[in-house]
């Protein structure tokens, strides 16, 4: 298990495939999604997949997983300066970016902020803007007393089985939806505009589950981004469980170098 | 076998650390899901404790990424420590 001390935020970090010194291959950089998701869902999911042919980094966003729990800093321009300065201290840029959910909405403003350390892009549902998530839509609406009653089954269900897993997991929500900045920060996200999409000149695989609700950015996205291009696999927004070997094949035959 | 199951026992126990309640020795009918709730940040740690344990002898994390997420919290302590023997035995 490794941690790096970054943005004053301890991070979770681990590597998969051939390290830092073996391989020629750009090495690619994961983020996963919100609250009870952690790096776990790479790591038995796509990840060892897209590790046969490079270095793999995958990490715990700031408050979830083994990653400290901070107060602050979950609005997406901050996450996006968590993984520059992750991948500026562990690896020779241009990298490879790949999220899901909110890590790729992490990874594409990642891209945007700082262009020269990403080389290609893949967005596994990236909702945009983020209300676009029905979790979101629940969260920034529920009373706050009723937020943890509004998740939807998924979430629930990870807070139900079992007595110390969830014990640990309502913990960790309480604090992400109560005591932490997360919720204010969702809430005062805002969309990017297809201008700004327009001057992304990388190129980017999108991955959409046919039955979620954030299906339709799928489209946009492949008009707005100038060098994009689209799979609708059969599932809903949780494709990189789910759907996990398609979406670890899509990704190992999209990166390249 | 009881080498690996004594070896695979002391590093979930280790993963778990504070947390560590169970009354009950860690046998090879021991689930990951029901009897250990083994969450799957932890279940990271403890792929990552045989990977320094026993090298690219025995490829944890491959034999994992064939199976579903739901169906590797359900593995038995026994299913891990199969593995392993297997993997060192045909090397």
């Amino acid at each position: 298990m490794s941690f790096l001390e970054l943005n004053q935020v301890r991070f979770h970090v681990q590597e998969l495939g051939p390290g830092a010194e073996s391989g020629e291959s750009t090495p690619a950089f994961m983020a996963h999604g919100l609250l009870v998701d952690n790096l776990a869902s790479w790591y038995f999911g796509a990840a060892p997949r897209v590790a046969r042919d490079r270095r793999v980094v995958l990490y715990d966003l700031r408050g979830h997983g083994r990653s400290e729990a901070v107060r602050s800093g979950y609005d997406v321009a901050t996450g996006a300066a968590d993984l520059a300065a992750l991948v500026g201290s562990a690896a020779e840029g241009p990298v490879h970016l790949v999220g899901h959910s909110y890590g790729a909405l992490v990874a594409l403003r990642c891209a945007l902020d700082y262009p020269q350390l990403v080389r290609s892009l893949a967005l596994v549902e990236a909702p945009l803007p983020p209300s676009r998530l029905e979790e979101m839509r629940s969260i920034a609406t529920a009373d706050p007393k009723q937020l943890l009653a509004a998740l939807p089954e998924r979430l629930r269900e990870a807070l139900t089985s079992g007595r110390r897993r969830a014990a640990r997991a309502r913990k960790s929500l309480e604090f992400l939806l109560r005591e932490s900045s997360l919720v204010a920060d969702l809430a005062a996200e805002v969309d990017i505009p297809d201008a700004e999409l327009a001057g992304l000149e990388i190129p980017v695989q999108l991955i959409y589950g046919e039955r979620s609700s954030c299906r339709p950015v799928g489209d946009r996205l492949l008009t707005a981004l100038p060098q994009a291009s689209l799979e609708v696999l059969d599932g809903g927004h949780y494709l990189s469980v789910e759907r996990s070997a398609e979406v670890g094949e899509i990704l190992a035959g999209f990166l390249h170098g | 076998m009881s080498d690996t199951l004594q070896t695979v026992g002391r590093m979930i126990q280790e993963v778990i650390g504070d947390d560590w309640d169970l009354d009950q020795p860690i046998t090879l009918e021991t689930s990951f899901g029901d009897d250990l709730e083994l969450e799957s940040i932890e279940f990271v740690s403890l792929a990552e404790a045989l990977k320094v344990e026993y090298g690219d002898e025995v490829d944890f994390v491959g034999w994992l990424s064939t199976k579903e997420l739901d169906e590797i919290i359900q593995l038995k302590v026994g299913d891990v420590v199969e593995f392993i023997d297997l993997c060192r035995s045909s090397n």
